[in-house]
C-alpha cells in the first residue's frame, strides 16, 4: 500500500506530487493519525505486558532458591516449600490441550468441510450461527459442564477408581468442544476462499464430491487450516476457567489423563485467587509461569505464520 | 434467525433491567420502616437515659468495612443480616480473603474497621498495627472445629491418632501403609490452600508448623474454595480432606467425620478442648475506630450479644461464657462505659 501511494494513484494513474502537497485534507490527516494510534496502542499494550512480565519474573529468577535449570526440568512445583519445577504444570497444560485438539481438529475440520462443500446455502445459514452461539457460551459454564456432566460420564464408563473426580480428560474434552467452533469457522473461511474454478476443473475430470473436497479443496486451503489449528492450540493452552474448575487444583506430575493435575493457567488463577502478599515468592512465581505461557503462545504464533507463508497457494 | 436472536437478547436485557430495578428498591424501602420504628420507640422509651441506646442498630449509620478469615465470614455475614433486620441502614462489607490478608488490610493499609480472624493476632501483626497507630482489641466470638472428613462410601477409616493423621497427609502413599488392614489404594488428599487460615492451623497443630511434609505429599489437591474440597472428597472412597466444621455441616449427607485421638468433633469436645483440632474465632477492632465510628461499636456489641443465637446454625460452636464476658468487658472499656 505504501509503495502505491508515492507514484501511483488509486486509479492506477501517476499522480503529480505538487498538487498532492498543496491540498492537505484535514479529515484525511485526522483519520490517518487515529488509525496510527489504534495500531500503536495495541503494540504499546503488548510491550507493556512484556515489560511487566519480565520485570516480575526477574524478581523470581533472582531469588537464590530458584535455579533456571531446576525451573525448567524439576518435576515438583510447590513454591511454598521451595520446589520450583515447572514441568508438572507444563505437562498437564499440554495433555489437556492435546485432548482438546484431538476433539477439535477432526470434528472442526469435518464440520468445515460439510458446511463449505456439502451443505446447501439454506442449511449453512442456519448452522453457522448455531456454531457461533457455541463459541459464545461463557467458559465457566463449560467448566461446570465438564465437572457435573462429563466427569460423571467418564467415571461411569471407566470406573470410579480409574477416573478421579478432578481429571485432565474431562477438562480436555470440554475444551475441545469449546475450540471446535473456532477451528470450524476459520477452516470454513479458508475452504470458501478456494477459487471455484479449481472445483469445476476437478468435476470436469470426473472427480466425485468427496474427492474434490479432500484432494483439491483441503490441500489448497491447507495454510488457512493450519493457521486455524494453531490458533486453536493457542486458545487451548491459554484456556483458564474450564481447567480451573474441572481439572484439579494440585500440581501433580502425571501423564495419566484420568488423574487430577493443574495447568499453568489453572495454577495462576488459583494462586492469585487466594490472599497472597505482594513480595512473596508465590506471587513472583506466577509471573514466571505467565512468561512461560507467553513464550509458548508466541512460538505457536510464529510457527503458524511460517506455515501460512510456506504453504500459501496463490491464485491468479 | 438473526432477528429472533436479537429479539430474544433484547427481551433478556429488559428482564435483567427490570429485575435489577426491583432488587434496588428493597434497601430503599427498609430505612423508612426502620426510621418510623425508631421514632415510635424513642417516643415510648424516652424517660430513662440508657447509655447503650446510641449503640442500637437503628440509631447508628454509616459504613462498616470488615475483611479477613473465610472461616469467620459466614458468621459475620449472618450477624450482618441480623443487624440489618434490626434496623441498621448503612453498608457492611465483608471480604473473605483469609486471616493473614485481613490483618494486612487492618494493620498495614489501615482500611478495615473490623478484622475477622480464625487465629489470635501474631506479634508481628500487632507491631505493624501499632506502626500505623492502631491498638488491636480482640473479641472472641466462637470456636471452630476442623473436621477431618472422608466420603460416606469409605467404610474403613473411623478414627485416627494425631500421628496417623500426620502420616496420612504427608508421606503415606497408600491406605495400607497407615494400617495394614486398610485397603491397598492410593490416598487422595484434598486440603485447604496455602493462603487459608485453615491450612495454617492444620499445619500448626498436626505438623508443628512445618509445612514441608504436607506440601510434598503426592496426590495432593489444594484449594481456597472449600466446596472444591467437599466435591473432591465426595468423589472417591479413598479420598480424605479437612475443612471447617461449617462446611461439613452443610454437606453432612455425603461426608463423614473421622474421630481424632478417639474424640469425635462436637460441641462438647470443641468447647472443653478435648478435640485436638478445635480453634478459636475472633473479630478485631480498635478503641479509636469504635469511638470514631459508633456504628462499628454498635455492630460489635450486637455481634457479641447475639452470636450464640446463630453460631450453631452457621456451623460453629459457641465460645465459653467466660470468653464472651471478657469480650464484652473489652467492649465496655473501649467505648468508655461501665460494664
Amino acid at each position: 500500500m505504501m509503495r502505491k501511494r508515492n507514484g501511483v494513484g488509486a486509479n492506477g494513474y501517476p499522480v503529480r506530487k505538487e498538487r498532492l502537497h498543496k491540498r492537505t485534507r484535514i479529515g484525511e490527516v485526522v483519520i490517518q493519525s487515529l488509525l496510527f494510534f489504534a495500531g500503536f496502542f495495541s503494540i504499546f499494550t503488548t510491550l507493556g505486558i512484556v515489560y511487566e512480565l519480565g520485570k516480575e519474573s526477574l524478581l523470581f529468577f533472582r531469588t537464590p532458591a530458584v535455579r533456571l535449570w531446576d525451573f525448567l526440568t524439576g518435576t515438583a512445583w510447590q513454591p511454598h516449600i521451595n520446589q520450583f519445577g515447572i514441568l508438572p504444570l507444563v505437562t498437564s497444560t499440554f495433555i489437556t490441550s492435546a485432548i482438546a485438539m484431538s476433539i477439535a481438529i477432526p470434528l472442526g475440520l469435518a464440520a468445515a468441510i460439510y458446511l463449505s462443500e456439502y451443505a446447501s446455502s439454506k442449511v449453512r445459514k442456519t448452522l453457522k450461527p448455531i456454531l457461533e452461539i457455541l463459541a459464545g457460551i461463557p467458559t465457566i459454564v463449560y467448566g461446570y459442564f465438564a465437572l457435573m456432566f462429563v466427569t460423571p460420564l467418564l467415571r461411569s464408563i471407566f470406573g470410579q477408581d480409574v477416573v478421579e473426580i478432578y481429571n485432565m480428560a474431562s477438562g480436555g474434552l470440554v475444551m475441545g468442544i469449546l475450540i471446535l467452533p473456532l477451528v470450524a469457522s476459520m477452516s470454513e473461511d479458508a475452504l470458501n476462499a478456494v477459487p471455484r474454478a479449481l472445483r469445476e476443473a476437478a468435476y470436469g475430470l470426473g472427480a466425485t464430491r468427496l474427492e474434490v473436497a479432500l484432494k483439491i479443496v483441503v490441500p489448497a486451503a491447507l495454510s488457512g487450516i493450519a493457521a486455524a489449528i494453531i490458533v486453536g492450540i493457542s486458545r487451548a493452552v491459554g484456556e483458564t476457567m474450564i481447567v480451573a474448575v474441572a481439572v484439579g487444583a494440585g500440581p501433580n506430575f502425571t501423564f495419566n489423563p484420568f488423574r487430577g493435575a493443574e495447568t499453568m493457567t489453572g495454577h495462576i488463577v488459583r494462586i492469585s485467587g487466594g490472599d497472597l502478599s505482594y513480595d512473596s515468592i508465590d506471587y513472583n512465581s506466577i509471573f514466571a509461569i505467565g512468561l512461560m505461557l507467553f513464550f509458548i503462545t508466541l512460538t505457536l504464533n510464529i510457527i503458524s505464520q511460517r506455515i501460512v507463508r510456506r504453504f500459501r497457494e496463490v491464485y491468479e | 434467525m438473526r432477528k429472533n436472536l436479537f429479539a430474544s437478547m433484547f427481551i433478556l436485557l429488559i428482564a435483567a433491567l427490570v429485575l435489577s430495578a426491583c432488587g434496588a428498591q428493597t434497601p430503599t424501602a427498609a430505612p423508612t420502616r426502620a426510621a418510623t420504628e425508631a421514632a415510635t420507640e424513642a417516643a415510648t422509651e424516652a424517660a430513662p437515659v440508657d447509655p447503650l441506646a446510641m449503640y442500637r442498630p437503628e440509631n447508628v449509620s454509616g459504613d462498616i468495612i470488615t475483611a479477613g478469615s473465610s472461616t469467620v465470614f459466614p458468621l459475620t455475614e449472618r450477624m450482618k443480616q441480623r443487624f440489618e433486620e434490626e434496623g441498621f441502614t448503612g453498608n457492611i462489607t465483608i471480604d473473605s480473603i483469609g486471616t493473614g490478608a485481613g490483618f494486612e488490610r487492618f494493620c498495614v493499609n489501615g482500611e478495615t474497621d473490623i478484622s475477622n480472624a480464625s487465629r489470635p493476632i501474631k506479634d508481628s501483626e500487632i507491631e505493624s498495627c501499632r506502626a500505623i497507630g492502631r491498638e488491636p482489641l480482640e473479641f472472641r466470638v466462637g470456636t471452630d472445629a476442623l473436621a477431618v472428613v472422608v466420603s460416606n462410601e469409605n467404610t474403613f477409616v473411623t478414627d485416627v491418632t494425631m500421628e496417623e493423621l500426620a502420616f496420612i497427609f504427608s508421606t503415606a502413599e497408600r491406605w495400607s501403609d497407615v494400617r495394614p488392614e486398610w485397603p491397598n489404594e492410593p490416598i487422595r488428599r484434598f486440603i485447604a490452600g496455602t493462603d487459608s487460615g485453615t491450612f495454617d492451623y492444620f499445619v500448626e497443630v498436626v505438623f508443628d508448623k512445618d509445612e514441608g511434609p504436607i506440601l510434598a505429599a503426592s496426590n495432593l489437591q489444594l484449594s481456597e474454595d472449600d466446596n472444591v474440597l467437599v466435591q473432591g472428597v465426595e468423589g472417591s472412597p479413598y479420598a480424605i480432606g479437612f475443612f471447617g466444621f461449617a462446611y461439613y455441616h452443610e454437606n453432612a449427607r455425603q461426608l463423614r467425620t473421622v474421630a481424632v485421638n478417639g474424640v469425635e468433633p462436637n460441641e462438647e469436645t470443641a468447647e472443653n478442648g478435648t478435640y485436638p483440632l478445635a480453634r478459636p474465632l475472633f473479630i478485631y477492632s480498635t478503641a479509636q475506630i469504635m469511638q470514631d465510628k459508633p456504628q462499628v461499636a454498635a455492630f460489635i456489641y450486637f455481634y457479641l450479644t447475639n452470636v450464640n443465637d446463630e453460631i450453631m446454625d452457621v456451623g460453629y460452636f459457641p465460645a465459653s461464657q467466660q470468653a464472651l464476658t471478657e469480650a464484652l468487658n473489652t467492649w465496655y472499656l473501649a467505648v468508655g462505659l461501665q460494664p
